[in-house]
């Protein structure tokens, strides 16, 4: 029965093709040290899962933000366990990605012929702090509301584009409820869906050439 | 790189294949069990760390300090000693966008940069040295990043320290480590030596200057978060600030006792006629700016006041929950614990709870109050032009007992004029309000309730105190 389940998926589906191309590949000796990518993926799903049940009950709104955050950890079931989890999730995810850069660095995984997965992983670093950033003025309190003046600050002291910089980020001279809508916008469809294509691609590479070993003095 | 490099490069990535594992199930196996790890240190965080509440943003709180995300401190330091570079320290943008620009740029094109085929440690030693001191000189200025550049007593000497170790050796160092690579061509044994020494010191005189600075003020605010908490939040400021002229229930019509608002016709802010019509962001905003023009004064941050916008929410939550017949309030707690016969009252258990309620309002500084603060223990019972007779402990004609229980003081050198009215001016108190304070001044005003406790004469139930 199962049998015939199977084998009628995979005709349509090609599963067989896949278990061999996908899972049943030869890599070379691992190294703990090379989970820190997948454990980065493992990050991003959970902040994804995560995020979509805290939009649930968030209100991107200088008057309800904080308000609903509020009513997340106080009064929605298990509120608390999920804000915390993406609240650290957050910083974890961070040192994660850090860390793996600094992996590929030391075994100097990015040359050939990996230099364009180190491309892309520059990307996803950067795009990581960048969901950092805008996810942390989201609860609207002060800490976030003045880390997010002091940041767009500091963007906005760039010579000639700055100002521009400054007001394109805040949507206008000051913080206000633009900003906030803003970063909503871009902490839940922008950056995530640059952050999937990437690691897509960073996948992809790394499917193709495979993961680099771990070098010794004959290289 | 030429093809003869890249095939022997392939090669050897074959032989590594042919004595390495399967992706699946070797590979994933590891990967599964760092992931469970992950999500198990992520729930004991979010259980047992939990997000550290906060309240709410306030753009008029010009007092707040900035800082920016943790993982971003290290720029924001960088940022600082950068400025107290002579000269160079004006141009903010090298330090902002120039100098992360470099580094991101380089780190990006670092394929590009460093084309050699060599992997192995020892044969990269530049790079990673390099990446060394950036690691080393990026921690070490997260963990900086509360300490000032400049001390409270004007002394620039952390500054310096800082700026030595955070700027000046990981800059040297790193210049000194290209001039070995590419125009000594000195041993790598001597880069390493280098780069090490670099680590240390910076370790070291960043030590230092954590050592010897001053330990940062933790001013824990406290952040009411369940709808109880807010409520008694919102009344404990209303009492202070608002009681002088509302009243403590809000009923007041005509305001009395209140220097330039005597006789002044208001709006009972627990009616319908103000609650029904005025939004609670109208509310907030009448109390930010307050009415200047019928004498109610500005209570925001945003226009010179004390209270910040959360603060001013807590006051309308109390308002609503309270007054407001649409809503429906959940228990709180009583203002006190009620006394059991021949139990003495303290000031942290009863005393403290009520003054708060009903005198702090008028009897704080900078009020019309012959002096007399009432916001701690020790100014309860010492301040006051009228200190000598105020409170005398076992004496029922102690003025705040006689004032209390509705009978004025009488000025003794003119017996017609009132010393001291009745108070509170606008209301009686409770009786078992004026039973608390008679039996605290009978029994001689202890302060914690394990005084009170002994001089109680039938054995007290455990209190627990009120917050």
């Amino acid at each position: 029965m199962w049998k015939k389940i199977y084998e009628w998926l995979d005709e349509r589906l090609g599963l067989n093709a896949m278990y061999t191309n996908l899972l049943d590949r030869p890599e070379p000796r691992g190294n703990w040290w090379n989970t820190l990518g997948s454990a980065s993926l493992f990050l991003f799903v959970l902040q994804g899962l995560t995020g979509i049940f805290l939009t649930v009950y968030y209100t991107p709104s200088p008057d309800h933000a904080y308000d609903s955050i509020t009513y997340i950890m106080e009064g929605v079931a298990f509120g608390w366990l999920i804000r915390g989890i993406h609240h650290w999730g957050a910083t974890l995810m961070v040192v994660v990605v850090f860390i793996h850069m600094l992996r590929v660095f030391v075994t100097a995984s990015f040359k050939y012929p990996r230099e364009l997965t180190w491309l892309i992983g520059i990307g996803l670093f950067l795009t990581t702090l960048g969901m950092g950033f805008t996810g942390y003025l989201l609860p609207w309190n002060q800490r976030a509301f003045w880390a997010t003046t002091v940041g767009t600050q500091i963007a906005g002291t760039a010579p000639l584009v700055g100002e521009f910089i400054l007001k394109a980020l805040r949507g206008g001279p000051d913080l206000s409820a633009l900003t906030l809508q803003r970063f909503f916008s871009g902490h839940i469809w922008m950056l995530p869906a640059a952050l999937a294509g990437l690691i897509g691609v960073h996948l992809y590479l790394i499917i193709r050439h495979g993961e680099s070993y771990y070098p010794n003095k004959e290289d | 790189m030429n093809n003869e490099t890249k095939k022997k490069l392939n090669e050897r990535y074959e032989r590594e294949l042919n004595r390495g594992e399967r992706f699946w199930p070797d590979t994933i196996f590891k990967d599964v069990i760092v992931s469970i790890g992950i999500f198990t240190l992520l729930i004991i965080l979010a259980t047992f760390v939990g997000v550290s509440p906060e309240p709410k943003a306030d753009p008029s709180d010009t007092s707040y300090i900035p800082r920016p995300e943790w993982y971003f401190l290290f720029l924001f330091k960088f940022l600082a000693l950068y400025g107290q570079i002579p000269l160079l320290g004006k141009i903010e943008w090298i330090a902002t966008v120039l100098v992360p620009g470099i580094a991101i740029g380089v780190l990006t094109l670092l394929p590009f940069i460093e084309k050699n085929p060599n992997r192995y440690y020892g044969k990269r030693v530049l790079p990673i040295s390099i990446m060394a001191i950036m690691v080393v000189g990026i921690v070490l200025l997260t963990l900086l990043s509360d300490v000032p550049t400049v001390s409270a007593d004007g002394s620039t000497l952390l500054g310096t320290l800082q700026a030595i170790s955070g700027l000046v050796i990981p800059g040297l160092a790193m210049v000194l480590l290209f001039l070995m690579s590419f125009v000594f061509k000195t041993t790598t044994r001597l880069m390493v030596w280098t780069t090490v020494l670099a680590a240390v010191s910076m370790i070291l005189i960043s030590g230092t200057v954590l050592a010897l600075a001053p330990a940062p003020e933790v001013a824990e605010t406290e952040v009411p978060t369940t709808l109880v908490d807010q409520i008694v939040a919102g009344q404990d400021l209303y009492s202070v600030h608002c009681t002088e002229c509302h009243g403590d229930d809000g009923s007041v019509a005509v305001i009395e006792g209140v220097e330039g608002l005597e006789g002044e016709k208001i709006t009972p802010i627990n009616s319908r006629d103000v609650l029904y019509t005025i939004t609670d962001s109208a509310m907030s905003e009448v109390i930010a700016y307050g009415r200047p023009n019928a004498g109610m004064t500005p209570f925001g941050k945003a226009y010179g006041g004390e209270l910040s916008k959360s603060e001013i929410d807590y006051m309308i939550v109390f308002m609503r929950y309270m007054w407001d017949d649409r809503f429906e309030a959940p228990k709180l707690k009583p203002l006190f614990p009620a006394l059991a016969e021949g139990e003495v009252p303290s000031y942290n258990v009863h005393i403290q709870p009520i003054v708060k309620r009903y005198c702090v309002s008028c009897h704080r500084e900078g009020k019309t109050n012959n002096n007399y603060l009432m916001t701690s223990y020790e100014e309860i019972l010492t301040t006051g032009d009228n200190v000598a007779n105020n409170i005398i402990a076992g004496d029922e004609n102690s003025y705040l007992l006689q004032v209390i229980q509705e009978h004025p003081i009488m000025n003794p050198e003119k017996p017609d004029e009132e010393l001291i009215r009745v108070m509170p001016l606008n209301r009686t108190l409770k009786p078992n309000i004026v039973d608390v304070f008679i039996r605290w001044i009978m029994n001689g005003m202890p302060q914690t309730a394990e005084e009170a406790a002994t001089l109680s004469t039938t054995p007290t139930p455990a209190v627990t105190p009120t917050p």
